[in-house]
């Protein structure tokens, strides 16, 4: 025989050929161990080699080399968690979201608590429009457990996935978010102020108000705040509030024109309100005057822009269309003379019927001419909600 | 076998003596057996314990050679192979032609797969593999596939097993035909440390190398594989070769799909296999002087097929195979892929190179299976198979087709992806890429290989499909009349005047059969024992029986013994369904061989 081994039978005591095995077994365990330990040692040297440079290309704008390092880092450590979640990271930030799921999922099976696999899992299911996953990841993500600064992150994941919600459109589901968000937010004026614009944005102003109110109390010349509690106020129809922050906020931030012209539109409704608060006998009738005329005004010019007949209610110069105008002008002229004997002693019903017109023709107008100005939009803005102006 | 063959057949002296030392180790020895003296360690008893050291050696080997390859590829191409890189152009050139040298001057039985030198140790050399060649295996395999020939560890790993097994049964003093089964045992613990998939390995080795289930070796093919695999886990992980996502199989009507990938499946394994077939022997006919460069100009191929932009078609390829699964390539890169694979796989492989051919089938069958499955979701979005379910079919298409190995095809995917709920696309497509491939390369690979190295190693297909002779085939009816044992002589003796046989079979009482002749009954009647019953004339012998389903090689055990063998039913042995003859046998056999002339 051409090998080294010797065929001689060695078999003739069983019980020392078995022990002869069993020790060459072990040292063999021994031997390849040693062995598998050095090789192991040197894959991961390697795996954290290519990871750094799959980092490194990232910082420097390679997304697809880095993709490639951190596939060949994950080849000599197959189950390191940093490789695999920083792989499915930049996979689906390069848009291959099917093979950054299944990265994920394999991560997510392997620990379902783990915050920043769901977190990485609630973005991707979020990039998809998935809104059912995205709650869910983001959930995991907020109650799971986070490596270090849970608080935070815990914080930054529920504001993250309220912005979520609101991109796509979820206002309901982004509400309650707010509502639970809010309810377990440490006090801090800055905390509350993101979560009041929020509530802002999910247009439930009345949180958003009283979110604003917290932070104002937290701190009181904060004129993000004020600005805010303004606007809030002045869309729940609190426009003596909204006068009352929008003014501190003016002076705070005399720049801001949009809380200029909002001030300014919440004072004209104040001023044009026949029913606010302290508002008696002849103010009232002169307030209700006024808003009467403006209202004609309005009518008037509304029905020459669009070319409208006010007595035919035929369009100009063709008839082939009518309008309401005319019958709100014909109601208009049969009110006015009862306006002109507007008296302190005038009934309620009187008073109600003018204002009744004059929010029908201010909502009218506003159809067909589009958004007034000045006294017709404080008009209309008191149309719109006539029961809620704080009284 | 090969060039192995050759190498085998100049050394045929060599080893008869090896096989011949084994058992000839002197008839004292025989004499003084051990497990003859001890019953606590009787043969099969050992032969079973051997069996898991066979598997743990051969776990421990296969984790070396797998660091070995790992090691060599790291060293020579880097750990991260990439494009335009020269180092995968040079390394399998200058590595391969230092395997062209190893394999001519050291090592020479060690080309090829390993899988048909298995065969060939099982069925010519009484299970006798050189430990030269396992060495020679492990070197020349992990030098080549490391440098990036296109080629994968699992043959290698499958013979280096055998190789031990064979090696450790040559010190122990076992029969020869214990001896002739120890490579197959050696053969699934190499394969099954291998693949990490023990129930695969176990079936390649019984439907391709053992060719039949038999109790006596399964215990030790398995113990043998399961040991080997633990070994395995134990230094290496227990995960699966790949990471499967998450495969599925939703809708029956998607069963089309599949099978349109089998169809595919079968053209490129016939395809893959026709190549190798052709090649091969062309190139091994060049002088002696150029199977130096062969495999250098093979790795230097495949070498520029890596550097020109797909490295990824060099070595096994496990990795890429992963990372087909995970949707990273498009389906065009996957037929890419595919189609260079089986290139790149034919050169490695036909120049001779130590290497074997199931990664790369793997690998040709996933990205196959992809790029089908891609092209299939183009026409139909609402497909809900993953890219990694077509990959997975694919793989078992590809190692139906070309390795004409169903049953382990259907296995290992079932293994590999540990789902079983693509079992059925599994079995469909596979079955049709069978087919295919059956009907356009009647002959399977490892069959053409074995005849191109001039050896007549028995076909494992041809042994499944061989359709088996039963005794119905060869039955008679039965002479009239039965006799029955409690007849009297003298009424028997009446009985029988009219009929033209001269041996009457006899139903014996309470069950049994027996034959009488006419001239017994004749000369029991001359001697005035006609009163008496033919049963209380007769001696207490029974007649041996068989049933109409029995093979009908059984007949021939008991055909020479008496001239009429009774074939009687299962459910009741007093039932007489036939006779059967040696006339009857004989004639069953020739009838058959000229139909097998014709």
């Amino acid at each position: 025989m051409a090998t080294g081994i010797a065929l001689k039978p060695i078999a003739s005591k069983p019980p020392l050929v078995i022990a002869g095995l069993s020790l060459l077994a072990v040292l063999g365990f021994f031997f390849v161990g040693r062995l598998t330990t050095r090789f192991r040692l040197q894959e991961q040297a390697l795996g954290r080699r290519m990871y750094e440079e799959g980092l490194a290309e990232q910082r420097a704008g390679r997304p697809d080399r880095a993709i490639e390092d951190l596939r060949s880092a994950l080849t000599y450590d197959h189950d390191q968690y940093r490789y695999q979640l920083s792989l499915a990271r930049a996979l689906r930030d390069t848009g291959h979201t099917a093979e950054s799921e299944t990265y994920l999922l394999t991560l997510w099976e392997q620990s379902p608590q783990d915050a920043a696999v769901n977190l990485a899992l609630g973005r991707l299911a979020a990039r998809e429009g998935q809104l059912d996953k995205t709650l869910q990841y983001y959930h995991n993500a907020i109650y799971g457990v986070w490596a270090s600064n849970p608080d935070t992150n815990r914080l930054n994941a529920w504001f993250e996935l309220i912005e979520i919600l609101l991109r796509q459109n979820a206002r309901p589901q982004a509400q309650a978010e707010l509502i639970s968000l809010s309810a377990e937010l440490p006090k801090r004026a800055d905390l509350e102020l993101r979560v009041a614009n929020l509530f802002a944005q999910a247009q439930d102003y009345e949180h958003a108000l009283g979110a604003y109110q917290r932070v104002l109390q937290l701190d009181r010349g904060n004129v993000a705040a004020l600005t805010g509690a303004g606007e809030a106020a002045f869309a729940v129809g609190r426009y003596r509030s909204a006068d009352r922050y929008l003014q501190s906020a003016a002076r705070g931030n005399p720049q801001d024109e949009h809380a200029a012209e909002m001030l300014r539109t919440s004072n004209l409704v104040l001023e044009a309100d026949p029913f606010g608060p302290r508002i008696y006998g002849a103010e009232r009738s002169r307030r209700l005057r006024a808003a009467f005329e403006a209202a004609g005004e309005r009518l008037k010019a509304c029905a020459v822009s669009e070319g409208i007949d006010l007595t035919t209610g035929h369009r100009l110069p063709s008839d082939v269309e009518s309008s309401d105008l005319p019958s709100l002008n014909g109601r208009w002229v049969q009110l006015k003379r009862k306006v002109d004997r507007l008296s302190q002693a005038s009934s309620d019903e009187t008073q109600d019927e003018i204002m009744s017109l004059v929010f029908d023709i201010e909502q009218q107008t506003a159809q067909q001419c589009g958004p007034p100005s000045g006294m017709d939009q404080a008009l209309l803005i008191l149309s719109q909600n006539p029961n809620g102006v704080e009284r | 076998m090969s060039e192995s063959a050759v190498g085998a057949a100049g050394k045929t002296l060599e080893v008869q003596r090896a096989s011949n030392g084994a058992t000839a180790a002197g008839g004292e020895i025989r004499k003084k057996r051990w497990y003859s003296l001890n019953p606590a360690f009787r043969e099969d008893r050992f032969f079973l314990v051997l069996s898991v050291f066979i598997g743990i050696y051969s776990g421990l080997a296969v984790v070396c050679f797998r660091l070995a390859i790992e090691w060599t590829r790291i060293g020579l191409l880097g750990p991260a192979p990439k494009p335009h890189d020269w180092r995968l152009l040079a390394a399998p050139g200058l590595v391969s032609l230092l395997v062209a040298l190893l394999v001519i001057h050291v090592f020479p039985e060690v080309r090829g797969s390993g899988v048909n030198q298995t065969k060939a140790a099982l069925y010519i050399f009484n299970g006798y593999i050189p430990f030269r060649t396992a060495v020679g295996k492990f070197i020349t395999a992990a030098l080549a596939i490391g440098a990036g020939q296109s080629l994968g560890p699992e043959d290698p790993s499958l013979q280096i097993g055998a190789g031990l097994a064979s090696a450790l049964g040559r010190r122990m003093d076992f029969s020869r035909e214990k001896l002739r089964l120890l490579a197959p045992i050696g053969a699934a613990a190499g394969l099954a440390a291998a693949f990490n998939a023990p129930i695969s390995a176990v079936l390649f080795v019984i439907e391709e190398v053992i060719g039949r289930w038999s109790a006596g070796i399964l215990g030790s093919v398995v113990l043998s594989a399961i040991s080997s695999v633990v070994v395995v886990r134990w230094f290496l992980g227990a995960q699966p070769l790949f990471r499967i996502p998450a495969v599925t199989f939703l809708r029956p009507t998607e069963l089309i799909a599949y099978a349109v990938l089998g169809i595919a499946g079968g053209v490129a394994a016939v395809i893959f296999a026709k190549a190798i077939g052709y090649l091969r022997p062309r190139l091994r006919a060049l002088p002696r002087w150029s199977q130096y460069f062969l495999p250098s100009l093979a790795g230097l191929c495949v070498g520029l097929i890596g550097y020109l932009g797909a490295p990824q078609v060099m070595g096994a390829g496990y990795q890429y195979m992963d990372q087909a699964m995970h949707d990273q390539f498009t389906w065009k890169l996957l037929a890419i892929f595919a189609g260079l694979k089986i290139v790149a796989t034919t050169l490695s492989f036909v120049s001779g190179t130590p290497g074997g051919m199931f990664a790369p089938t793997l690998f040709v069958g996933a990205m196959l299976g992809g790029a089908v499955g891609g092209v299939e979701r183009l026409f139909n979005p609402h497909l809900t198979g993953t890219t990694a379910t077509y990959a997975l079919v694919g793989m078992g298409v590809l190692f139906a087709g070309f390795l004409r190995a169903p049953m382990t095809s259907v296995f290992m995917v079932l293994e590999v992806s540990g789902n079983y709920s693509i079992i059925v696309p599994v079995i469909v497509a596979n079955a049709i890429a069978y087919v295919i491939s059956r009907s356009l390369q009647p002959m399977p690979i490892f069959d053409v290989l074995t005849r191109q190295d001039g050896l007549d190693l028995p076909s494992m297909e041809e042994q499944r499909e061989e359709s088996i002779l039963r005794v119905e085939d060869a039955m008679q009816p039965a002479p009239v009349p039965v006799l029955g044992s409690e007849e009297y002589i003298e009424e028997a003796n009446q009985r029988i005047q009219q009929a033209a046989e001269n041996v009457f079979l006899v139903r014996c009482i309470p069950t049994g059969w027996t034959t009488i002749t006419r001239d017994l009954l004749k000369r029991l009647a001359g001697e005035g024992k006609g009163e008496l019953s033919i049963g209380s004339a007769l001696p207490p012998n029974r007649l041996p029986y068989l049933h109409p389903d029995s093979p009908l090689e059984m007949a021939l055990r008991y055909v020479y013994q008496t001239p009429l063998v009774p074939v009687v039913s299962r459910a009741d042995l007093r039932r007489l369904e036939g006779v059967i003859s040696s006339d009857a046998v004989l004639n069953k056999y020739r009838m058959v061989s000229r139909d097998d002339e014709i």
